[in-house]
């Protein structure tokens, strides 16, 4: 079994692929963006890092868990303005709007690469937005929190992934 | 020809709307969720759809049901981060026209959207 070593707790890479290649997919398809893989670690609360605004969506079934993009202004009106060829300058519910549908699709994507055979598909909710430098991000203790940093020619930004999946009953 | 796109997020029927638009396709309306499209097409006539999946109220899949029960049978295309097969079939079982996975290259979906509407007859 592969796995990533995040601060001395392992993660199946099956589990963090799925998204890493479908955020990937998304910059190289509907933002037209180059984009590197840096560091992948164990999420800390209240971590430093670009989070003036965070996207957050769950999945539910056989797969349960959450996700959550993180990015700095400049990143996040980046996307914006490439998306829509706009030429934002402040955050506003566009914006918003804009980060949302990206953890949507990240979170769509990657549900649709995890190997589960013949079970119902996974559920996805509805995405959160978070907004604002007041807040702090707490992890409850008994979840897993890999963060995977990102560079792209948008600006910095992080992911991080809660995440386990439930061997099929009756096998 | 009028079009309606259907998804929760602005941003994206933004996005949706500037590719109708490269398919010469301008008089299109909106609507943010299943119940609001499902409403809509009863009061107007389209001659294409793009419907989301995952929306609060009503659920793409179920407006599709909806839409096709009032006998409706313009092209509906499913544009959806779904992309499991079973999910596609379902779209198909419910009467979707065909089926775009985000993300998509914006000209790949202009692509699409021409080749479906000259399969149908529609442009």
């Amino acid at each position: 079994m592969v796995s990533i070593n995040a601060g001395g707790v392992f993660v199946k890479v099956e589990y963090i692929n799925p998204f890493i290649e479908s955020t990937f997919e998304l910059f190289r398809t509907m933002l037209s963006a180059s984009i590197k893989r840096g560091n992948v670690g164990l999420a800390q609360s209240d971590a430093a890092g670009p989070r003036d605004i965070v996207a957050l969506i769950g999945l539910s079934g056989q797969a349960q868990g959450m996700v959550a993009l993180a990015f700095p202004v400049s990143t996040a009106l980046g996307i914006a303005n490439r998306l829509l060829g706009t030429e934002l300058r402040v955050m506003d519910d566009t914006v918003s709007d804009a980060i949302a549908e990206m953890v949507n699709i990240v979170a769509g994507g990657a549900k649709a690469r995890f190997k589960i055979e013949n079970g119902p598909p996974i559920e996805l909710s509805l995405p959160t937005v978070v907004r604002g430098n007041s807040f702090s991000l707490d992890y409850p203790i008994k979840t897993t929190w890999i963060e995977v940093a990102f560079e792209s020619d948008l600006g910095p930004f992080a992911m991080r992934v809660t995440m386990k999946i439930e061997a099929k009953k009756g096998n | 020809m009028r079009a309606l796109v259907v998804d929760d997020s602005a941003v994206m029927r933004k996005v949706l709307i500037g590719a109708l638009a490269r398919a010469n396709i301008v008089d299109v309306d909106q609507a943010s969720d299943g119940v609001e499209a499902v409403a809509a097409t009863k009061q107007q006539d389209y001659q294409l759809v793009l419907m989301d999946w995952n929306m609060p109220n009503m659920l793409g899949i179920d407006a599709v049901r909806e839409i096709r029960a009032q006998g409706k049978t313009m092209p509906i295309v499913m544009v959806t981060t779904e992309a499991e097969k079973s999910r596609v079939i379902d779209a198909l079982k419910a009467g979707a026209s065909n089926y775009i996975i985000k993300p998509f290259e914006p000209a790949t979906i202009v692509t699409k959207i021409q080749e479906l509407l000259a399969k149908t007859g529609a442009t």
